[in-house]
């Protein structure tokens, strides 16, 4: 039997988790309207952004492509575009009309605040008025497309956290489903392990190549890893060396092939385990994979990472006891009982496909209802 | 099973992981092997706080530390059975 959830189906086939009107910034200042435009209007979502303005060449178009691609996030019902100028804002909705959603846009010049801020209610309005008229509807788990992260690792994270993430990934492939790994700098050192799933030559030296551009870059810029990568925290926490941080954040992409090798942001063409090339601190790296398409992501933490993100709800995983009494706001699954009962992992990934089910049905986050939620679009160059 | 005060991923690892507080040197400590239900027993032979790592077998300087069954650095001092392993005594073999 096909394994549903209740999702929101879209006009393209894509299936959302949630059904909201992004209201996302074009750049940097127009985000105080962006914000007052959301607090105005129920089901809006504020999708701010730092820069953008003065950015050029390859960055600016990661930074376009990026806002694009939350705006067709499936979870995104409408989008209302907040620019400052007509012909970047048009930049950004060329690239999410395809979705085959509504996109509005409302530009500050030449209006002022004032009167962007009454046009943008009245369209968010108009918009979440005919959103708010999606209902869901059984669609099979084929359709979902999950990130997996982690972040405030420990040694726990290796032991619990990560490896269930991994096992509830295996089942969701298994069922037809995709999952994209990333955070390149956390493969450091167990790069050769991962490339040996690929499912081709091809896509094994793209993903090697990757993690070696990225020491190389480190090196040249004359970076030290070493003193990063395992952080403070983590050798706090017990970590050692970056071969074991990189296959204790390896075992969340669970034992699947791994079937494509993507650039910052970019969704996946076909099923089943992708890599993303982006850089790993949390915020930046979950907007890649809300920008990918992921409807949610499930992120192991150890000594506690609170943020979410803002278009895909993220379910916080913690398998370290004294994190989920002290930070128990901030984590959506126990995981402890594998430490603390000898609990099988695999029993309890099944437990968390269930909850990631019932996530994708419309069970709230901790990330979600607090708030803690944060984007961030990685910039590879400098701005003039 | 009794509570362990280790855990191993994989058997054959060269490291297991604190599990419980404040281990001190001389403490008879019981492990659990993930992957095969085994339960082992060592003495912990320094102070190891909670989630660092105890060696489960002689690592002399030089020697190729394992954990989840594969490679994950190597020792840069002797190190006993129940010795403390951290970052002071392995390291990368990538640097």
């Amino acid at each position: 039997m096909v394994r549903t959830f209740l999702g929101y189906p879209r006009s393209n086939g894509t299936v959302g988790v949630r059904n909201h009107v992004a209201v996302i910034s074009v750049m940097d200042n127009c985000n105080p309207v962006t914000r007052a435009i959301c607090q105005a209007v129920d089901m809006t979502l504020p999708v701010t952004t730092l820069f953008v303005r003065g950015q050029y060449g390859h960055d600016l178009e990661v930074a376009f492509n990026t806002l694009a691609g939350m705006g067709r996030n499936p979870n995104i019902a409408a989008v209302l575009l907040v620019g400052l100028e007509e012909q970047t804002t048009e930049e950004v909705a060329r690239r999410i009309r395809p979705a085959g959603k509504p996109v509005e846009s409302i530009n500050l010049q030449p209006h002022g605040t004032i009167n962007a801020v009454a046009e943008g209610t009245r369209r968010a309005l108009k918009l979440a008025v005919a959103a708010s008229a999606a209902r869901r509807a059984p669609c099979p788990v084929s359709s979902l497309l999950v990130g997996v992260e982690c972040g405030g690792s420990d040694t726990t994270s290796g032991l619990t956290c990560n490896p269930t993430i991994g096992a509830m990934a295996d089942r969701l492939v298994a069922d037809g489903g995709s999952v994209i790994i990333s955070e390149t700098s956390e493969f450091l050192g167990a790069e050769h392990l991962f490339a040996a799933r690929a499912k081709d030559e091809a896509v094994g030296k793209a993903f090697v190549e990757a993690v070696v551009r990225l020491e190389r870059e480190a090196v040249s810029r004359g970076m030290d890893i070493r003193g990063t990568n395992p952080t403070q925290d983590n050798i706090r926490g017990g970590l050692t060396t970056i071969e074991e941080k990189a296959l204790g954040a390896m075992a969340k992409a669970g034992t699947s092939p791994l079937r494509g090798v993507l650039a910052y942001g970019e969704a996946p063409a076909g099923k089943g385990l992708h890599f993303m090339d982006a850089p790993a601190p949390a915020v930046e790296n979950l907007t890649a994979m809300a920008a990918a398409g992921c409807q949610l992501i499930f992120f192991g933490t150890g000594v506690g990472n609170p943020i979410g993100n803002m278009v895909a709800p993220t379910v916080k995983v913690c398998g370290n006891v004294n994190t989920l009494r002290t930070m128990a706001d901030n984590i959506d699954f126990d995981a402890s009982e594998i430490l603390e009962k000898s609990a099988k992992v695999g029993a309890v990934g099944d437990r968390l496909y269930d909850f990631a089910v019932e996530v994708a049905s419309g069970t709230r986050t901790t990330s979600e209802l607090l708030d803690i939620r944060e984007t961030a679009i990685s910039r590879f160059a400098p701005t003039i | 099973m009794e509570e362990p005060g280790f855990i191993v991923h994989h058997k054959g690892d060269s490291l297991g992981v604190v599990v419980v507080e404040d281990v001190k040197a001389g403490q008879k400590l019981r492990g659990w092997i993930m992957d095969t239900n085994e339960t082992i027993e060592l003495t912990a032979a320094a102070d190891i706080p909670l989630g660092h790592k105890v060696a489960l077998v002689p690592l002399g300087k030089g020697d190729t530390v394992l954990k989840y069954g594969n490679d994950v650095g190597r020792a840069v001092e002797d190190i006993g059975v129940g010795g403390y392993v951290h970052f002071h005594n392995i390291k990368s073999k990538r640097w």
